[in-house]
């Protein structure tokens, strides 16, 4: 009905307009939203802003006290646009990123969808695995992944010889990066799946009933269903996932670094342990707000997709 | 045995895999926790621990700094659960009951900065905190924490708010409930899952969060207990044992949490989004 | 008890979109009047300006003797039962009765005594502990009526309560809630968009258009004489029969087609020559057998039997309505049907007809029609034209 107020609380009134009951209205949003702000723009927006300013100055050491850096321009960029390692570090993270958020999305997709067709039991237990691995800390997953790929004693060896995979007594997983990436990537799936699972899930069993009954009597096999009804009614919740896992992803950082013992060689830099190697380690913090900077535009992409979803799904009017 | 009921059958066969595979991770830290040491260090597996033991938590829980790490988790992830919630309720209450210049753009920035990289502001916002003096106080680090808290909180509570029909408000108030009455009277109650599953993030955030603690709190006192885990392992090399003990403990809190409040967590992540 | 009046009120949303303007209405002490019109014609703003629920932008709205522009809902002492209940879900059934008198400060035992025999009188004593999640559909549609009751208030506000309900109950409880009304003489505003509801509750029916109160008389008055053709298109069920038709002979013959139909004792003399619309009631389409009067001749296109009798749609050689906007969107004619040649010259009549007439599509038939039952109006403004007594001997004399 077009006559439900769309305007707020209780519409401002025109005729008695300097009330007091007026100026509560107009205020009060501000005021309640204040102490949000403050924080937020105290926590993010200013060192965001520093962060730009940053990256155009050099900012050492000296700098971290005198709290000056010196404006040398775009010095800190072409320093790391020329830096083979920079563009090395980039593509390994692009790869990792598209490596972990392929197979969580199609993993976790595969096990929702495996959701609707298990019996009820099956179906509780597996909900009720997949919450328990959702709550596993990152911490405390990196070390209990780090415990089943050890190299001497580690149950993931023991199994892989066993199954005849290959001969993986003492293998160490982390002398070639490959595989080392190849476990973070697993870690990283691992711990992501059930999130992705639970979400699209619940986007599944809202899916009215009767579209898939409509498209079955219009002679469409299952496969068809899916791809015709079920996956278009659940983009929006894709591309939401897709986005926010491409932005977890790709600041990969905490899982590499606490299980390689917070020296973790060249080999296995991503985008964010490069900045924080030159910045923490090596005292340039300029230039690793350089690399942050650039790593910050990489994810503007897939933040402006996940904008958009959510303004669009959010019911932001 | 009809050709459905076999299919069916195998359904549940895959089901019961996928189970496997996605627990034998927790379900091996736990078990090792319990193993006494010969048996963690042997080349063939023990699959299931035959003979229990509590030493290896008794080392844990003896470590060093273990108690104050526990203290100051408690501490950072109690007032981040208390102040997210209550600003995040302010916030959210005005996204959804007001309509007012600048609400859709504050609505984008809550969106957006979820979506700034933590890994890339951590060099900044280091030297911020460190010209606030709050470098290495468990009270800066609970100010970064209710920041990446909040924009969720947020989003999650003006979805439960707008949820709520407008005219039990207004029944309330037609009924004779001032506006504050109906509010706490009408409105508070509904919003029930919607804190649980609001706190339930910000103390998850709160106590599972590594990268900040790690960087800003240097004093091992000061320490919080991922923080303590992660160093346990560098510390001790690996005393498998102990490890799995002490990540059991960490793990432990937010485990009960999230089983104890499952239906409504995934309630409340997906409230706003599966809509559409 | 008190009455309710609405002086001049208006109300603007944003600045510029006009949702109700400049309505009169008085509803008087123990009145029932309905408000009713399409779907967003204002009535449900007017409602809640009464409720408080919305501010009053231009106007008065009065309660007693009392202005209630600037008062809060809670102290205007009315009870409003929403479309959708509005029932508190985290409370039960006795709660939610209670809440209003809770607010009150209604002693406890009284509070008590109201509730239960109020729970009485609807039916509800069994379910007082539950809440309304395990109510069905009518169960929280007494307990919505319920709270409002039981606070004894000046007046009830009725925002269209029984819209959600299934066709046979709505028929049940629209008896309920006139009987509970006319046992308890309170105040009522009643808004609904069903025209069937508004006929068979209010003592006054008010109809609103666009924000614009279009008419406000009884039922009967309302149907016999609609001020303009959106009453007349809006009131009815199947609704009037509307074409134009041009006024001859002085005003006293209307030609449309090939007929000519005398006007008899009335005649239009200031739109003689002129083009009106011409409205006539289905009931008063009749088959023309032993009528001595003008007839129409017409083509059976569709028979709808109802059981007690029987909706036919006829087509006649008339110039459809022009001005659509003139009348409720809901109640356009159906369009000619496939196949019906000279589309722009034939409007489709309906008759409510006896069941025991035989008629098959396609039959040619004759209708009458008399004089005395059309309504006529202004082909542009769509106002109902009063017509002049014409004396006898210029009768004789055309």
């Amino acid at each position: 009905m077009a006559s439900v107020a769309e305007s707020g609380y209780i519409p401002a009134s025109r005729r008695r307009r300097f009330s007091r009951r007026r100026v509560g209205q107009t205020t009060a949003p501000y005021v309640l939203l204040a102490p949000a702000v403050a924080v937020i723009g105290l926590v993010l927006a200013y060192p965001l802003y520093l962060l730009v300013k940053m990256s155009f100055q050099e900012y050492g050491i000296r700098s971290l006290f005198t709290h000056k850096g010196t404006w040398i321009g775009t010095a800190n960029y072409a320093r790391i646009f020329h830096d083979g390692e920079f563009w090395h570090v980039v593509l390994r993270t692009v790869l990792f990123t598209a490596a972990c958020v392929s197979l969580t999305m199609v993993l976790g997709t595969a096990i929702a969808l495996l959701l609707t067709r298990v019996s009820r039991f099956v179906r509780i237990a597996l909900m009720a695995g997949l919450v328990l691995v959702w709550a596993v800390p990152v911490i405390v997953a990196v070390d209990l992944w780090r415990w089943m790929v050890d190299y001497e004693f580690g149950v993931a060896n023991w199994t892989l010889t066993k199954l005849h995979v290959g001969n993986f007594v003492r293998h160490d997983w982390f002398a070639n990066p490959w595989s080392g990436l190849g476990v973070f990537v697993a870690l990283i799936v691992w711990g992501a799946i059930p999130f992705v699972t639970i979400t699209v899930y619940a986007a599944l069993a809202q899916v009215p009933k009767e579209l898939l009954e409509a498209a079955a009597i219009d002679g469409a096999k299952p496969w068809s269903v899916f791809r015709e009804v079920t996956m278009p009614l659940l983009l929006p919740i894709f591309v939401i996932l897709t986005s926010l896992s491409i932005i977890w992803d790709f600041q990969v950082f905490q899982q590499i670094w606490v299980m390689l013992d917070a020296r973790p060689s060249s080999d296995y830099y991503t985008m964010a342990i490069y900045a924080f190697h030159q910045s923490f380690q090596i005292s340039e913090y300029g230039l690793g707000a350089a690399i942050a900077v650039v790593m910050v535009a990489f994810m503007f992409v897939a933040t402006l997709v996940y904008l958009r979803q959510m303004l669009k799904t959010g019911e932001v009017y | 045995m009809s050709r459905k009921r076999l299919r069916n059958l195998g359904w549940d066969a895959i089901g019961i895999l996928v189970l496997i595979v996605m627990v034998f991770p927790v379900y091996w830290m736990v078990t090792t926790a319990f193993k006494p040491g010969q048996k963690i260090l042997s080349y063939t597996p023990q699959w299931f621990p035959t003979h229990p033991v509590l030493s290896n938590f008794r080392d844990a829980i003896h470590q060093q700094f273990f108690w104050d790490a526990v203290k100051n988790s408690l501490i950072v992830t109690s007032v981040v659960v208390v102040l997210s919630v209550v600003l995040a309720f302010l916030a959210a209450l005005a996204l959804a009951k007001f309509s007012f210049y600048g609400r859709k753009p504050f609505i984008v920035v809550i969106l957006g900065v979820q979506m700034v990289p933590l890994a890339a502001l951590i060099i900044p916002l280091y030297i911020t905190m460190a010209r606030l003096g709050e470098v290495d106080k468990l009270s800066g680090v609970i100010i970064m924490y209710l920041t990446f808290a909040l924009p969720f909180a947020v989003w999650t509570l003006r979805g439960f708010l707008l949820g709520v029909p407008k005219e039990l408000e207004e029944s309330a108030m037609v009924d004779g409930a001032t506006r504050f009455g109906a509010f706490v009277r009408i409105l508070l109650p509904l919003l029930g899952p919607g804190l649980v599953a609001t706190s339930l993030f910000a103390f998850i955030l709160a106590w599972n969060e590594f990268i900040i603690a790690y960087v800003f709190l240097h004093t091992p006192e000061k320490q919080t207990l991922m923080v303590w885990l992660a160093s346990f392992t560098t510390l001790r090399g690996t005393d498998w044992g102990p490890l799995m003990a002490g990540a059991t403990l960490c793990a432990l809190p937010v485990i009960v949490f999230f089983l104890l409040v499952q239906r409504r967590i995934a309630f409340g992540l997906t409230a706003g989004a599966v809509k559409g | 008890m008190a009455e309710i009046e609405f002086l001049h009120v208006g109300k603007v949303y944003g600045g510029d979109t006009l949702a109700v303007s400049d309505l009169n209405l008085k509803i008087g002490e123990g009145e029932f009047v309905v408000l009713v019109g399409p779907s967003g014609c204002g009535k449900t703003t007017a409602l809640r300006m009464v409720a408080g629920l919305e501010e009053v932008t231009e106007g008065e709205v009065r309660i007693g003797d009392q202005i209630v522009n600037d008062l809060a809902p809670r102290d205007r002492d009315i009870a409003m039962v929403f479309q959708n209940y509005a029932l508190y879900p985290h409370k039960t059934v006795y709660e939610n009765l209670a809440f209003g008198l809770r607010m009150r400060k209604v002693p406890k035992e009284e509070q008590r005594r109201r509730v239960e025999e109020i729970a009485q009188k609807l039916g509800l004593s069994d379910m007082l502990r539950r809440r309304p999640g395990q109510l069905s559909g009518g169960q929280r549609q007494r307990v919505a009526m319920g709270r409002a009751i039981v606070r004894e208030p000046k007046a009830f506000l009725m925002d269209e309560p029984l819209s959600n309900l299934d066709a046979k109950l709505r028929v049940q409880m629209r008896a309920e809630i006139s009987r509970i009304q006319k046992t308890l003489h309170v105040t009522t505003l009643y808004v609904t968009h069903d025209q069937v509801e508004a006929m068979t509750m209010g003592d006054r029916v008010a109809v609103m258009r666009d924000g614009v109160l279009q008419q406000v008389d009884t039922p009967q008055k309302l149907y016999d004489s609609p001020a303009n053709l959106f009453v007349a298109s809006f009131v009815g069920s199947p609704p009037m029969n509307l074409f134009e038709a041009t006024v001859e002979q002085g005003g006293t013959q209307l030609a449309f087609g090939e007929t000519r139909l005398d006007l008899g004792f009335r005649s239009l003399p200031d739109y003689a020559g002129r083009r009106v619309i011409v409205g006539i009631r289905p009931e008063e389409v009749r088959e023309a057998s032993g009528w001595d009067g003008a007839r129409v001749r017409g083509r059976v296109l569709l028979v709808e039997a109802l059981g007690a009798e029987q909706i036919v749609h006829i087509q006649i050689a008339a110039t459809p309505l022009e001005r659509a906007d003139l009348v409720d969107a809901a109640a356009q004619p159906p369009g000619p049907s496939l196949g019906v040649e000279d589309l722009e010259r034939s409007v489709t009549l309906l008759g409510r007809f006896d069941r025991h007439l035989l008629l098959t599509p396609g039959e040619a038939v004759e209708v009458a029609i008399d004089p005395r039952l059309l309504h006529f109006f202004d082909l542009e403004t769509g106002i109902a034209l009063p017509t002049a007594a014409v004396p006898a001997v210029a009768g004789v004399a055309g």
